[in-house]
C-alpha cells in the first residue's frame, strides 16, 4: 500500500517525511496537481459496478485503490503548469484528481472538505471557544463604531487579516498588527476586520499535533523586542524554539478540537501571558513544521511519517453530512 | 476606500531566494550539489528559511 503525498517539488518539509517513509520502506508517490496534464497523468473507469483508476509521476503507477494514505501538503493548482493552462482546466483537473482520490479508502491527512472549513478563521475561534480554549476577545466587522465601542472596551488591540492570507497584487504582507487607542476606524466599513485583543505574550507556542500526538515548542519573547512587532512570523528574534509539556486541559482542548474539525494534523498557534495561560490564536490546517523541529529536534516529520504509513481505519464524519464515513 | 485591516501592511518580503538544492524525481527529494538529500541539513534549512511558517505564503493559507 503506497502513501501519496501532493506537493511542490520545492517541499523540502515534505522531503524530511519522505526520508522517514524511504527508511521504513513504505512505498511512496509524490506529485503537484500543477502537472496534471503534464508530468502527472491519471486514468479511472466506472464499469460493471467497480471503480479502477491509477495515477502516474515521473514513471510511478499506483493504483488508487492501493493507496493507504494521502497527504495534501504544499499541492499547487491543478494544471497551473499545464501547456495552455485556463480556469476551466484546472477545474476539469481538480475534479478529475480529487474525486477519484474521494473515492479511495485511504485515509487523508486532511481530508480536502474538512480542510476547506478549517481555513476559516472565524470559525476556528468558534470552534476552541467550544472546546474550552481560551480565545482573546475578537471582534471581527464592518461598522466603524462597533470597533470604536470595541476599542474603548480594549483598548489595547490588534488587527489581523480575517482570512489568514495576504494581498497578491501587488504583493504586501499584513502582519498582525498593534492598533493605537485613537486610531481612525472609519475604513472599517471598506472590508471586514478583525481586531483582537492584544495578549502580553512572554513566549509564542506552537503545537503541533499528529494524529493523537502532540509536540509542543515555546519561543520566549524577547525583552529587547519592539513593542509594535508582535508578529512572531515577521518580527526578527534570536530566541531559539524550545520543547515544552503541554498542559492536560490544553491537551483536551486540542483533542477535542481536532476530533471536531476532523483534522488529522494541525499546528496550533498560542500566546502565553504572564501567567502561564496559552490563548488560541488559531490552528493552520496544513501549518509548517520544519522550523520547529530544525531547532527543538522533535521528532515531528516522524510522527507525520507514522500516521501516514499506519494501517487505514474508518472514522465518522460530520464536514458534509452527519453521521456519514469520510475515508 | 482601502479596507482597515491594509493600513498595516507592508511590501512582501522576498522569499524566493534561489535554493542550493534541486528535485530529483528519482529520489523524490531535494538534492544538495554534492549529492546529500537538503533535508538531512538542518543547519542549512535553518539558515535559508525554507520550512519557516512564512515560506509558501504567496499560494498558501496555512502558514
Amino acid at each position: 500500500m503506497t502513501v501519496l503525498i501532493l506537493t511542490s517539488e520545492e517541499d523540502v518539509t515534505a522531503d524530511m517525511v519522505v526520508v522517514h517513509l524511504n527508511a521504513s520502506g513504505v512505498p511512496v508517490v509524490r506529485l503537484d496537481p500543477a502537472d496534471l496534464p503534464g508530468g502527472v497523468a491519471l486514468s479511472g473507469e466506472y464499469v460493471h459496478g467497480a471503480f479502477r483508476g491509477h495515477l502516474s509521476a515521473a514513471g510511478r503507477l499506483v493504483s488508487i485503490g492501493g493507496l493507504r494514505s494521502i497527504w495534501v501538503r504544499r499541492p499547487g493548482a491543478a494544471a497551473a503548469r499545464a501547456a495552455v493552462p485556463s480556469d476551466w482546466l484546472t477545474e476539469e483537473a481538480s475534479q478529475a484528481l480529487y474525486g477519484m482520490l474521494r473515492g479511495s479508502a485511504a485515509r487523508w491527512m486532511n481530508h480536502p472538505d474538512a480542510a476547506r472549513r478549517a481555513r476559516h478563521k472565524p470559525w476556528q475561534l468558534h470552534l476552541a471557544q467550544r472546546c474550552a480554549l481560551p480565545v482573546p476577545a475578537t471582534l471581527i466587522t464592518t461598522f466603524p463604531q462597533a470597533a470604536r465601542a470595541f476599542a474603548e472596551r480594549y483598548p489595547d488591540l490588534v488587527v489581523k487579516p480575517v482570512s489568514g492570507t495576504h494581498p497578491q497584487d501587488p504583493p504586501l504582507a499584513v502582519p498582525t498588527s498593534r492598533v493605537a487607542p485613537d486610531t481612525d476606524f472609519s475604513a472599517v466599513a471598506h472590508g471586514p476586520t478583525l481586531l483582537q485583543r492584544r495578549v502580553a505574550k512572554r513566549a509564542d507556542i506552537r503545537l503541533t499535533a499528529v494524529g493523537d500526538r502532540m509536540l509542543a515548542a515555546r519561543k520566549a519573547t524577547d525583552q529587547d523586542a519592539d513593542p509594535g512587532e508582535i508578529d512572531v512570523r515577521f518580527a526578527p528574534s534570536a530566541a531559539p524554539w524550545r520543547p515544552v509539556e503541554v498542559p492536560a486541559r490544553v491537551a483536551a482542548g486540542v483533542q477535542a478540537y481536532l476530533r471536531d474539525a476532523e483534522l488529522a494534523y494541525g499546528a496550533f498557534d498560542f500566546a502565553e501571558d504572564a501567567d502561564g495561560t496559552w490563548w488560541f490564536l488559531e490552528c493552520n490546517q496544513s501549518g509548517q513544521f520544519g522550523f520547529v523541529e530544525v531547532d527543538t529536534g522533535q521528532p515531528i516529520a516522524l510522527a507525520v511519517a507514522e500516521w501516514l504509513a499506519a494501517p487505514g481505519q474508518e472514522r465518522p464524519s460530520r464536514v458534509n453530512d452527519r453521521g456519514s464515513v469520510v475515508r | 476606500m482601502q479596507p482597515f485591516a491594509l493600513n498595516y501592511a507592508r511590501p512582501a518580503a522576498e522569499l524566493e531566494a534561489t535554493t542550493p538544492y534541486a528535485y530529483d524525481s528519482g529520489l523524490q527529494l531535494n538534492v544538495l550539489r554534492d549529492g546529500r538529500i537538503a533535508a538531512r541539513d538542518h543547519g542549512l534549512m535553518r539558515e535559508l528559511g525554507t520550512t519557516t511558517s512564512t515560506a509558501g505564503s504567496k499560494t498558501h493559507f496555512d502558514d
